[in-house]
């Protein structure tokens, strides 16, 4: 089997001399090989060193900064709010639009860390999650924020001499309704509420997940369940929204997927991932098929593919590294792949009404044409 | 001898008894000092035309070997005309000229980038982990399949706005060199970088060869080497604005006194003392500098002016005098005193250059006053010597005969300056010009450079287009201010410190003028994300140490010491303007007071715009104290030769109009305050007083013979005027040549001095004895004692 490269920080507490760290700067292709293949862990250094001495683990949560530039850096997920468009990205930073994407306003956030996704139960009820593990409500459509959950490891009194933190950021999360939500994230970290996030239950251990690998995306398939997919080709769905998960074996490709989405057909679900993989199943994941993905150039396309969305007249859009966007109106039977000129890695895209594209990645939020290219274009 | 010694002064008496003597020691000190002047050098230390002493600079100092990867390199794009590089012309010529760099003196082989260097690779992340490889992996690119692959590797390599221009119509080769480098045929033995010569080998082995084998080729280089060798040229090409000033000033003392002996004379005597001058800062252990560089000139006019007013005197003196000797005697005795006077005011006006703490201000500063000091010297002694000797043609004293004699209508005219229904409209003029030109110079004189590239150069000079050439092709920006973060060893890439820098970075990229902000931080996301598959939402600092560790390991040299003690911060401005380099300083500052603590610490600052911002604060600090400073002394001088309040704010007037006028010039010129304009100021003040001094002091003689103003003003101007208009003519040409320097702070001083001598002369001539109308009164001249200079 082969075995993508990750950085398992717990496994690698070998304390190396310090002068070698200058060494492995310098390292030969031949040692980043052997790293590929596996023996990275090895070859790395590691300081044990506490950083700063602290009561405990992390200091306690400080507000985004509000920030000109905030719509134009990293953002990762955008979901509506009612007519409103909210964003969540870099620094904790979150901002939302009134007007369709056209202009962008930084709403309060309690948080500094890097906000992953975001979703609204309602018109006005939605969380965002993202690293140290943290949930945050809003209950007035994205304007104002309120931390509900971190990872309690954040708030343990700190070991100098322990392993350092195993970081467990949060990926998705899906509300069922107002009050029962999942949050979702990395080594098999799985959250419930069903107090609207009053409370969150780590239930980690009710997925089969021994190896712990991170779950990167969930999305509802209309009418049939939960779709829930990870790193390495772990693939996971709840028939019953959520209550209970079946782990799938079927997934046609060992490389990790990072986004999933209906097609707006019952049971129909399409995944995508590494280099360009994108797989489609008829039967809520019995069986796949591969979706053929060419550039323009008519090669295969390579980039990976981050995050993407259906859309409510059923068409899908899924874009990743290089700028890379795809979409399909045909309930993801065939695809049309553009890339944009400024090849501006993307995390995901969501189709507007009047069918434009809102897309969201490295250099935050921009409007494109409903092909994914630049408006002028 | 007939001639009275009795009341003669002991200098003049020591002088004119023992001439022989006098020539022949001046000859040899001449001899010796002209020796030492061939020792002089070009000298263009950059550690010289920095404030040293400012907290900026003291920082960078101290981390200076930490930060030594992050400057001295060159940068080579290399642009093809037509087509773009993915073509086997551009490839080949590309490896030649690679190639060529590679085996240049001085370059750090083992650091060279470009796209034919193994050490530039594209890297992407597959289900493998990492996969990568050098860009280029042919060893020639002939067919399009390889030129192909060539694009991909390009795309994969982010080099792209970097290494590789955004339009791939050309390409940089990075030179880092090494200050000190082995000498090829002597291992164990280091060479200093000859800059002149390494400019030189760029352009007869590179940009000369490549561009004239194939015209489809552009070569633009850029880079602290290259500025320096151009500076160097620059210099070098300012020599010859000697040898044009020098003929102009001989046409000009020609015309002036109609004699080629006393022509000769002042000449040689001037060009004895510039000798002087320049053998003397030798010993004293200065080189010649673009500063420095300009002390002659200064030194050649101020002699010219003095001797100019010395034979005018002897001139006069000849038409009632017996003989040359007798001549030279008594203009000696008449002039030697307010030459001395003149001559102190200019040496105590270079020394108020002092304050400023940058040392080739303060080279200049000491070399001009050993300059105007070798003049008494020279102008002031040995030149009546030699005339005493040598005589001034019969033609010149006939004619100054004639002149002491006739009306002169046009020096009648201008004595109207002084009658009671023009002074007032004279006064009003002034004060209309002064406050209006104040309040523009107010609103509109800024700090700092304010054209884009280097400001030592002018913005159309070879090496500021190329600079433009670079900006517009790459995501690079040529001012970089640097700041340092200092930790504990080992503490670098503690988090705190990290997420304090990413904070820092972000505060700097939201604030206007800031392009980016790159450090450590920004490679240890993306090295994080690479780590984690490329997935976006990994894009961040994590919290464990092991991961930061492993992801700074990853960061290019220069992002962290090898101690992991220093990290810099590297902002990316729009530009060098002091508004903007005093709006990312002030940022920083306010960042630093609420983040520093003792584990860390944010330091300003680094890098070209962090010198420049250091600077800008030395001048701001510098100016209005170097203002006070020489306006305090040109008084105290005023006061203590004319003893007299009326007079002294008669002679200072007008200089403090020429100082506002020359800021509202260099507002409407766009030029900025800089270290280049303030010695201006003190120069322009401390020589433009000399005309003050003259004509007040013949001014007062005449009223003292009981002239009422306006008469007393006319015999004025009949007897010094002309040697007045042409002190200032000869200095405004001394300096003016510099204009067309190819150095751009030459150019400007010798704009602003030029300027400010003419209308320091023309305040003198025709606002000074306006403000005489009505703060002298003629009665209270005519019973005073009398003044140091009354004969």
């Amino acid at each position: 089997m082969r075995e993508p490269t990750r950085w398992r920080t717990q496994t690698t507490q070998l304390a190396f001399a310090i002068g070698q760290r200058a060494q492995f700067r310098k390292q030969s292709f031949a040692a980043r090989v052997l790293k590929a293949a596996g023996l990275g862990a090895l070859l790395m250094t590691a300081s044990i060193t506490p950083a700063l001495a602290a009561d405990t683990v992390a200091e306690a949560p400080k507000p985004a900064i509000m920030s000109d530039l905030a719509s134009h850096s990293l953002l990762l997920d955008v979901a509506s709010a009612g007519d409103r468009l909210v964003a969540v990205g870099s620094r904790g930073h979150i901002v939302y639009s009134d007007d369709q994407g056209a202009s962008w306003t930084q709403a309060q956030s309690p948080v500094r860390q890097l906000l992953t996704a975001v979703y609204f139960a309602d018109a006005s009820h939605g969380w965002a999650v993202g690293h140290d593990g943290v949930i945050l409500h809003s209950s007035d459509a994205g304007a104002s924020w309120e931390l509900q959950y971190r990872d309690p490891a954040l708030d343990e009194a700190a070991d100098p001499d322990g392993p350092g933190l195993l970081e467990r950021p949060l990926m998705d999360v899906w509300f069922r309704d107002a009050n029962t939500g999942f949050a979702f994230g990395a080594y098999g970290t799985y959250l419930r509420t069903d107090d609207a996030g009053k409370t969150w239950e780590d239930l980690s251990f009710d997925i089969d997940n021994p190896d712990g690998f991170h779950y990167n995306a969930v999305t509802a398939v209309q009418g049939t369940g939960l779709f829930l997919v990870g790193e390495m080709g772990t693939m996971y769905r709840s028939p019953d929204f959520g209550d209970s998960w079946e782990t799938l074996q079927s997934s046609p490709y060992d490389g990790t997927w990072f986004g999933t989405a209906g097609t707006g057909l019952e049971g129909q679900v399409v995944v995508w991932g590494l280099r360009g993989n994108m797989y489609r199943s008829a039967d809520f994941g019995d069986s796949w098929e591969q979706v053929e993905l060419h550039t323009p150039n008519n090669g295969p396309l390579e980039a990976t593919l981050l995050g993407g969305n259906l859309s409510a007249d059923g068409s899908l859009s899924v874009v990743g590294a290089g700028g890379v966007v795809v979409t399909s109106t045909d309930h993801g039977k065939t695809f049309n792949v553009a890339v944009r000129p400024d090849r501006v890695a993307l995390a995901t895209a969501k189709r507007l009404p009047d069918g434009e594209l809102v897309l969201v990645g490295q250099q935050g939020v921009v409007k494109a044409a409903a092909n994914g290219l630049p408006e002028n274009q | 001898m007939s001639f009275d010694q009795s009341n003669a002064p002991f200098m003049e008496r020591l002088v004119f008894n023992n001439r022989l003597a006098v020539v022949i020691i001046f000859s040899l000190v001449s001899l010796f000092l002209g020796y030492q002047a061939l020792q002089v050098r070009p000298d263009t230390s950059f550690a010289k035309m920095i404030p040293l002493e400012h907290p900026y600079i003291v920082n960078m100092l101290e981390h200076q070997n930490d930060l030594a990867n992050l400057g001295n390199s060159i940068r080579i794009a290399v642009a093809i005309e037509d087509g773009d590089i993915f073509s086997t012309e551009y490839m080949e010529t590309l490896k030649q000229i690679n190639d060529e760099v590679f085996f240049l003196p001085g370059v750090d082989r083992s650091n060279l980038r470009s796209l034919w260097t193994p050490n530039v690779r594209w890297t992407e992340v597959t289900e493998y982990g990492f996969d990568g490889g050098p860009v280029t992996n042919h060893p020639s690119y002939t067919n399009e399949e390889d030129l192909e692959e060539l694009r991909a590797n390009v795309l994969k390599s982010g080099e792209i706005g970097r290494l590789v221009a955004n339009n791939f119509k050309s390409s940089i080769i990075e030179v880092p060199l090494q200050e000190f480098y082995p000498n090829p045929d002597n291992q164990s033995e280091l060479l200093r970088l000859d800059y002149k010569q390494f400019s030189h080998l760029l352009e007869e082995k590179i940009r000369d060869r490549f561009q004239s084998e194939n015209p489809n080729i552009k070569i633009h280089i850029v880079g602290f080497a290259k500025k320096v060798g151009d500076l160097i040229d620059g210099l070098i090409g300012v020599v010859g604005f000697f040898g044009i000033a020098f003929v102009i000033t001989f046409v000009l003392l020609y015309m002036f006194t109609w004699c080629i002996r006393s022509t000769v004379s002042v000449l040689v005597t001037t060009v004895i003392a510039v000798i002087w001058q320049l053998g003397l800062i030798n010993l004293v252990g200065f080189g010649l500098d673009p500063y420095s560089m300009l002390v002659p000139f200064l030194i050649f006019a101020i002699g010219i002016s003095h001797g100019v007013q010395k034979i005018n005197g002897i001139a006069l003196q000849s038409g009632g005098a017996d003989n040359a000797l007798v001549a030279a005697r008594l203009t000696f005795r008449q002039l030697f005193l307010p030459g001395m006077i003149a001559i102190l005011a200019d040496a105590v006006g270079f020394i108020t250059l002092l304050v400023i703490k940058i040392d080739v201000i303060h080279e200049l500063a000491i070399g001009a006053s050993i300059g105007v000091a070798v003049i008494v010297f020279t102008n002031l002694i040995m030149l009546p010597v030699t005339i005493s000797y040598l005589g001034i043609s019969k033609k010149a004293v006939e004619r100054s005969k004639r002149d002491a004699v006739r009306e002169h209508p046009f020096w009648r005219f201008l004595s109207n300056v002084a009658h009671p229904n023009v002074a007032p409209w004279m006064v009003i003029v002034a004060l209309v010009a002064g406050t209006t030109c104040f309040v523009y110079q107010k609103n509109n004189i800024k700090v700092g450079d304010l054209d884009a590239g280097a400001p030592e150069l002018r913005p159309d000079s070879r090496y500021n287009k190329d600079n433009d050439f670079i900006i517009q092709n790459y995501t690079t920006s040529s001012d970089i201010l640097v700041v340092m973060v200092a930790t504990p060893p080992e503490k670098c890439s503690a988090y705190e410190t990290m997420e304090a820098i990413d904070q820092l970075q972000w505060k700097m990229q939201n604030l206007e003028g800031v392009q980016s902000a790159v450090s450590l931080v920004t490679v240890a996301k993306q090295v994080i994300m690479g780590s984690n598959e490329g997935n976006l939402k990994w894009q961040g600092l994590s919290r464990n140490q092991d991961v930061l560790n492993n992801a700074i390991s990853r960061a290019p040299s220069g992002m962290f010491n090898a101690a992991c003690s220093l990290a810099p911060v590297m902002v990316f401005l729009d530009d060098h303007k002091a508004d903007t380099l005093k709006r990312a300083t002030a940022a920083v500052e306010e960042f630093a007071a609420e983040y520093n603590t003792d584990d860390m610490e944010f330091k300003l600052a680094a890098g070209n715009a962090g010198i420049e911002a250091a600077t800008n604060e030395i001048i701001s600090s510098s100016e209005l104290l170097i203002l006070v400073l020489v306006y305090i002394w040109v008084g105290v001088m005023c006061m203590i030769t004319f003893r007299s309040l009326p007079a002294t704010i008669c002679i200072v007037l007008p200089l403090i109009l020429t100082s506002v006028l020359g800021n509202a010039l260099m507002a409407f010129l766009g030029i900025g305050m800089k270290v280049a304009t303030l010695p201006v100021i003190a120069l322009g003040v401390g020589i433009g007083v000399d005309y003050g001094i003259y004509i007040y002091s013949r001014l007062e003689s005449f009223l003292r013979q009981g002239m009422p103003l306006q008469e007393a003003y006319y015999e004025t101007l009949r007897s010094t005027g002309k040697a007045v208009l042409f002190t200032g003519l000869c200095l405004a040409i001394g300096v003016a040549t510099w204009i067309f320097s190819a150095i751009k702070f030459q150019a400007d001083m010798g704009l602003m001095l030029t300027f400010m001598f003419l209308v320091n002369m023309i305040g003198a001539m025709l606002l000074l004895p306006a403000l005489a109308r009505f703060l002298i009164n003629p009665e209270k001249v005519r019973k005073s004692s009398g003044s140091k200079l009354s004969h």
